[in-house]
């Protein structure tokens, strides 16, 4: 099996070097980096921690798709070369690890963050929230964001306008705003309304079609993009 | 960031998109042609086509937008360009024109 895998670092030129890997049953592609990075090239860098799809770290673009290397199985791949890349719209740090810093800070600047709603003189209210409700299950899939930075990689748009957040953080965003311990709706509500934010998505749903979670940031930010509409139009919604 | 790597996957979504754009460039076009001869039969099939393509994948944006789940985009994709060939074929047949 060869596998092309994408190669830079600070001061060197990109380029695809190829590297020959005997491919066993239940090979993954990260199992491939580790032989290759451990037998034939110990400068080639890639980032994982858990190694059994659960973190995201080691996801990368295969064969032109964001997957995760380590539940990706060279035998599930079409016949022919692997190609690796980093994930696109990061910084690239060297070979396939990107800085994944760009999540937290569109996370901040839509303001994705949790604001407990607290009343004069007491503590922040945390009141709990069955997971039966009605509440909860409106959101249940989406918390389940890993960060793992495939939805961003595959997002035209956030290659296209830097000021859109992307739909990792207006996940977020929809997480915070259908929760009723939060107290900064209208706040985010009136940043989502500005031109690089929800109008700037095209509902292509790449970023659905990639997350290792089945999550649907695509649909996420439909339901924002409604309920700013109803606020637009004098409505509160729930 | 430049890239050494040729090519990347285009998703069925992404087609969606581009398509629905394409047909509303070229309708710009083809609409100019059929003012100065609507007689054209080819002008009038490429109207015909174009018009139904834009049509059918708005409808199927709208119906996104509006809350149909974004896993069905792709069984919306394909069913958006199976009513319009059926349109397309039904209105050429008819010709009431």
């Amino acid at each position: 099996m060869v596998l092309k895998v994408f190669r830079w670092g600070p001061g060197t030129r990109e380029r695809l070097q190829k590297y020959w890997v005997r491919a066993r049953q239940g090979m993954t592609v990260l199992d491939a980096l580790v032989e290759v990075q451990r037998g034939t090239d110990p400068t080639l860098a890639f980032r994982y921690a858990c190694r059994v799809g659960m973190c995201g770290s080691c996801a990368m673009v295969i064969n032109g798709r964001e997957r995760w290397a380590c539940r990706t199985l060279l035998a599930g791949l079409p016949r022919g070369a692997v190609t690796l890349r980093p994930l696109y719209n990061f910084p690239l740090i060297r070979d396939l690890v990107v800085d994944m810093a760009p999540i937290k800070s569109k996370m901040l600047a839509t303001k994705a963050v949790f604001v407990p709603a607290r009343r004069a003189g007491e503590e922040a209210s945390f009141a709990a929230i069955g997971s039966e409700t009605k509440e909860r299950r409106a959101i249940d899939a989406a918390v389940e964001c890993i960060g793992c930075g495939m939805c961003v990689s595959a997002c035209t748009m956030v290659g296209h306008d830097a000021r859109f957040p992307g739909p990792a953080a207006l996940n977020r965003v929809f997480t915070l705003q259908r929760d009723s311990r939060d107290s900064a709706h209208a706040e985010r509500g009136e940043a989502l309304l500005s031109e690089d934010v929800l109008a700037r998505c095209h509902g292509q749903a790449n970023c659905t079609e990639v997350c290792p979670m089945q999550l649907s940031p695509t649909d996420s930010i439909l339901a924002l993009r409604r309920r700013a509409i109803l606020r637009l139009f004098g409505f509160s919604p729930r | 960031m430049g890239s050494a790597e040729a090519w990347r996957d285009t998703k069925a979504g992404m087609w969606a998109w581009l398509l629905q754009r394409v047909a509303a460039v070229g309708l710009l076009g083809v609409i100019v042609m059929h003012l100065k001869n609507p007689f054209m039969r080819p002008v009038q099939a490429t109207l015909l086509g174009l018009v139904l393509l834009h049509g059918v994948l708005g409808i199927r944006s709208i119906l996104l937008d509006f809350g149909l789940p974004a896993r069905w985009h792709r069984a919306l994709f394909l069913l958006a360009l199976l009513v319009g060939i059926a349109a397309f074929a039904l209105f050429w047949k008819w010709r009431w024109f």
